[in-house]
């Protein structure tokens, strides 16, 4: 008698979320089989890349996004420049700048460039905080207030600001609301729950539940999405069953092995290839473990995991 | 007249004005005329959100006009208050917003604010929602005077609740130089009582807005503002007929009515209050809506952080030294009613520090009261024990100890800065009050110096201590009526779930009972849920189906089920935090238990940590099981195998921690005098035939108990 394979498939599944407006609006989500589990049942909406732009510019990345971006006189320009990258599916406007350690640019200043963004692109826009909570918060209501109508994504709302974030991103002006926690499924469901009790709509709310460089920990991240996904789906866990996106890049682009210059390790080559593996390595990873969405920054890793999707989901002949 | 009678003869009045400046309208512009609210996508919101109507038109406005009558019914029936007063605010809506159709901005020239954009409502919507705003005051009509007028918009500014202001009081504010506007969060709103209109309209898009209330359904609209929007009235007398329908309105949407005016009113507890000193208007509005003014800041003259809880004060540098081994000193918290209770009220009785010698010793006590609906005596030890914490704080004040045997030391340059007995007040108030906003409402803090009051005092705390004692002592699993979980530590040990009883602390040993009771109502998301005891499967094991529903549950199904009182059948698992292991130990039948601290062998061949690496990681291993201390002298510590008869070893200093308690137990249950000298320990071997040698010498009861295994 011949192997005979049973799908496992689930009654229940990951919500699935739209982000932007449009024919460029990109859906998150939706599958009831575990990651990239294709042969079990169709991926209902295939795993998407964020292309990440710094509202601090690229001149000092290494040369494949130093090259993309040339000539990009300002944030604007980059986004412009991001929109035409090949396999990106949405964009990623980090306002880094706006950290009270770094240049402290005001809300006013990054609301207006959000806005200026998103009339001169037709992505969907995912937007990163600074990094500061306090700031965050504030930042994030006014940009939600320029980019009203967008719905865009806000990344990311966390323990310490989700009601200013859920109230003013998610309630206020319909954007969706990403919740952000650290590698524990009981603190993300415990996070969706609160955001979920300020009026926020489990539909609406993305998780982000950190991740780690491959090598770096990465364990942790694996077991964590893999025990959220199992939660989701085979016990219809409804304040798990958000989709997640993952912000590769910023892990990728900041561990030793992308970062010590040839000079330093010449054993090591080329440290621009060795960022891209880098990133790579942990955006397959993330994609394995249950991510739906990676946000990444190279030209060249974006290409490859985009093509990498598209060999785990798309069915034969397509 | 009555109460019914003026809210209809308001609603009236109100609908009067509103017809006959809504003919003059027509009149004047015709029934085609537009009706626009500028800046808004919610037509005008209150005939929007309660009829659903789209009003574009002054025609539409006639014929919302025409519902807004209908509403008005004469049943003499609460719901019929409801109605009127909904009506009133809709009549006023449309009285204000015909100037608007007869004018672009009807409010450009003077200082009335008019109507709300939308960017405003959004604006004033998410603070409120954070709650970074605690509520708003609508204030209609004129206080007393200029001053009191004064202190009220004051009051409530500096407590973060945003005001609007109606009618007279604007001129009163203006005389004293008040600064207004939207910005600062005071709103001279309109000069007549329609113009609370203004701030219905804003409200019912709130709901719209921020909790996605479908226009139209009144229902939902007013649960919403009931639930979620923390506004209440004050009206300052004479209060007329409208004004009374208007807060008939406002009562319908959960917003009560605090007024000075006694005549020809009356009282409707929680949503109509009579206070006739108006000095008082804010603490009876703010408690009438439930709102809590959160702490932010300490207001201490030294520094205040967990940087500085280590911080030793030696004697020479001493300015006092509050000594409760040699004098009479106490800290207590109390649970009392809420009016008995001025919030940051801070009352020394007594001596100050600044009025003995440097360097001397005085006694203290210390008693924090604190009131609140979710309030339960239970909590008031699991607050006290944090003061400890909380005043080592601060830089240059130590604390040890607690209950009557505390001692507090204040520095010499702490006290150079300042610092005075009332700043421990301060930081006990600032930090219970924060730390447990979610079940104090008021808090305040009595500090006693004089050495006879505090002897006296301290006699009554100790009739606290011993009755808190006693009901920890009464506590027992079949006295509750539910458990809680533990999840703490899951971030380290994802499937492991501890369920906390009152006779089984979390094996951590940090989390009793009624630590994870409070837990649950601080934090009702966090880590400690309610676990039922309905469904009993077997008494003997403790086990539930409740129990293992919640184990389930929360291990995210890695663990089916688990007995409360066996180490055998399904014992609790263990993250890695255990203070103990208990093993068996098969020659004896009776098991070893284990204290962390102790890194010499045991009669098992193996150490604490190599006994650890069989029982963590959160899963079952009969034989093997992670426990608190306290569980030892538990009656329910393994009980389904006969209970603490079963200890056979035991390190000496975890012996002497559980001692008397376990003494007592065994007493108890078998009538053994000291069991613990029958238990093993390093000092008489570590070696399993030696042991059983020893047991039998001292005849331990495990002998005659059935095999284990």
């Amino acid at each position: 008698m011949g192997f005979k394979r049973s799908p496992q498939t689930f009654s229940a599944k990951v919500n699935a979320v739209t982000i932007g407006t449009g024919e460029k609006a990109v859906t998150i989500g939706g599958e009831n089989v575990f990651p990239l589990y294709s042969f079990d049942a169709p991926i209902e909406n295939k795993p998407k890349i964020g292309v990440q732009i710094s509202d601090r510019g690229y001149n000092n990345a290494v040369a494949g996004i130093a090259e993309y971006y040339k000539g990009a006189e300002n944030f604007v320009d980059m986004a412009k420049k991001a929109a035409l990258m090949p396999g990106a599916d949405f964009l990623v406007l980090s306002f880094e700048s706006a950290n009270p350690d770094a240049e402290n640019t005001s809300v006013e200043e990054c609301a207006a460039l959000a806005k200026e963004i998103a009339e001169a692109v037709d992505m969907p826009i995912v937007v990163e905080g600074c990094k500061n909570k306090e700031k965050d918060a504030k930042l994030f209501d006014k940009i939600a207030a320029a980019l009203e109508g967008k719905n865009s994504l806000f990344l990311s709302a966390q323990e310490e600001n989700y009601k200013e974030i859920a109230a003013s991103a998610g309630l206020a002006y319909k954007h969706k609301v990403g919740a952000e926690s650290a590698v524990d499924i009981n603190l993300a469901k415990q996070l969706n729950v609160l955001i979920n009790q300020m009026g926020v709509a489990g539909e609406n709310i993305v998780m982000n539940l950190g991740s780690a460089a491959a090598g770096y920990g990465f364990e942790y991240v694996a077991s964590t999405m893999d025990r959220v996904r199992s939660a989701a789906l085979s016990q219809n866990d409804t304040m798990l069953q958000m989709p997640v996106i993952t912000p590769v890049s910023d892990e990728a682009w900041s561990v030793k092995e992308s970062i010590v210059s040839q000079e330093e390790f010449p054993q090591w080559g080329s440290m621009e290839q060795r960022g891209v593996s880098m990133e790579i390595s942990t955006a397959a990873a993330c994609l394995a473990a249950g991510s739906n969405a990676v946000i990444l920054r190279h030209p060249e890793s974006i290409a490859t995991i985009s093509k990498l999707i598209s060999a785990m989901c798309d069915k034969e002949g397509n | 007249m009555g109460l019914f009678d003026r809210v209809f003869a308001g609603a009236d009045d109100m609908l009067a004005k509103a017809e006959q400046d809504l003919s003059a309208a027509i009149d004047e512009l015709g029934i085609d005329a537009p009706m626009v609210m500028p800046d808004t996508g919610y037509f005008l919101a209150c005939i929007y959100a309660y009829t659903g109507r789209k009003v574009a038109k002054l025609s539409d406005l006639k014929e919302a006009f025409d519902d807004v009558k209908a509403l008005c019914t004469r049943e003499q029936k609460t719901e019929d208050i409801f109605k009127n007063g909904i009506a009133t605010a809709i009549a006023a809506e449309i009285i204000e917003a015909v100037k608007y159709a007869k004018s672009p901005n009807p409010y450009e020239d003077s200082i009335y604010h008019g109507h709300f954009s939308d960017a405003e409502v959004r604006e004033l919507g998410v603070p409120l929602v954070t709650q970074e705003i605690p509520g708003f005051v609508v204030i209609i009509g004129a206080a007393k005077s200029d001053d009191e007028a004064f202190e009220l918009i004051k009051g409530y500014q500096s407590r973060g609740i945003f005001v609007f202001l109606i009618g007279d009081i604007i001129d009163q504010a203006q005389r004293k130089n008040i600064s207004m506007g939207f910005a600062v969060r005071v709103v001279p709103t309109g000069k007549d009582i329609w113009s609370v209109g203004h701030i219905i309209s804003l409200v019912v898009r709130a709901a719209m807005i921020f909790g996605a209330v479908q226009p139209g359904d009144w229902d939902a609209v007013n649960e919403y503002t009931f639930k979620r929007i923390f506004a209440f009235v004050n009206a300052f007398a004479p209060v007329d007929d409208i004004t009374v329908a208007c807060g008939g309105g406002a009562i319908a949407m959960g917003f009560p009515v605090i007024t000075n005016d006694e005549n020809n009113m009356w009282r409707v507890p929680k949503s109509l209050i009579i206070q006739p000193d108006t000095s008082d208007f804010i603490e009876t509005s703010l408690e009438a809506r439930d709102i809590k003014i959160k702490v932010t800041n300490i207001d201490i003259p030294v520094a205040f952080s967990n940087a500085f809880e280590g911080e030793i004060i030696r004697k020479k540098d001493t300015h006092v030294d509050i000594d409760g081994s040699r004098l009479d000193c106490f800290e207590l918290v109390r649970t009392k009613q809420a009016h008995e209770i001025e919030d940051h009220s801070i009352i020394l009785e007594g001596p100050d520090i600044d009025e003995i010698e440097p360097g001397s010793k005085m006694c203290a006590g210390f008693i924090v009261e604190v009131a609140g609906k979710n309030m339960q005596s239970d909590f008031e030890p699991v607050f006290e024990r944090r003061f400890h914490n909380f005043v080592n704080c601060a830089e240059g004040v130590m604390h040890t100890g607690q209950r009557d045997l505390i001692r507090i030391r204040v520095s010499l340059s702490a006290f150079e800065a300042g610092f005075r007995l009332k700043h421990i007040g301060e930081i006990l108030y600032a930090k219970v009050k924060s730390e447990y906003e979610s079940v104090i409402d008021k808090c305040q803090v009595r500090i006693y110096t004089d050495p006879a009051k505090c002897k006296e005092l301290r006699a009554e705390a100790n009739e606290v201590y011993d009755a808190r004692d006693a009901r920890l002592m009464a506590l027992t699993d079949e006295s509750v009526d539910q458990f809680y979980t533990c999840i703490l530590c899951q971030s380290f040990s994802p499937s492991h779930v501890c369920i906390v009883t009152p006779e089984r602390l979390g094996l951590c040993g940090a989390v009793s009972w009624l630590d994870a009771k409070a837990t649950f109502e601080l934090d009702p998301n966090g880590p400690s849920q309610i676990v039922t005891k309905n469904s009993l499967i077997d008494e003997r094991l403790g086990a539930y189906e409740d129990v293992n529903e919640a184990v389930s549950k929360y291990s995210h199904g890695a663990l089916e089920k688990v007995t409360l009182y066996s180490i055998m059948e399904d014992p609790m698992t263990s993250c890695g935090c255990f203070e103990c292991i208990c093993g068996i130990e098969p020659f004896s039948n009776g098991v070893v238990i284990v204290n962390r601290e102790h890194t010499g062998m045991t009669p098992l061949g193996m150490t604490f940590s190599e006994m650890a690496s069989m029982t963590g990681g959160g899963v079952q291993t009969p034989g093997f099981m992670g426990h608190g201390k306290h569980f030892i002298a538990s009656k329910k510590f393994m009980r389904a195998e006969g209970g603490p008869a079963r200890i056979v070893w035991m390190p000496k200093a975890l012996k002497e921690i559980v001692h008397d308690k376990l003494n007592a137990t065994a007493k108890d249950l078998y009538g053994i005098d000291d069991f613990c000298s029958m238990i093993g320990d390093e000092t008489v071997t570590e070696d399993a035939e030696a042991l059983l040698e020893h047991l039998g010498t001292v005849g331990h009861p495990v002998l005659e108990m059935e095999p284990l295994l």
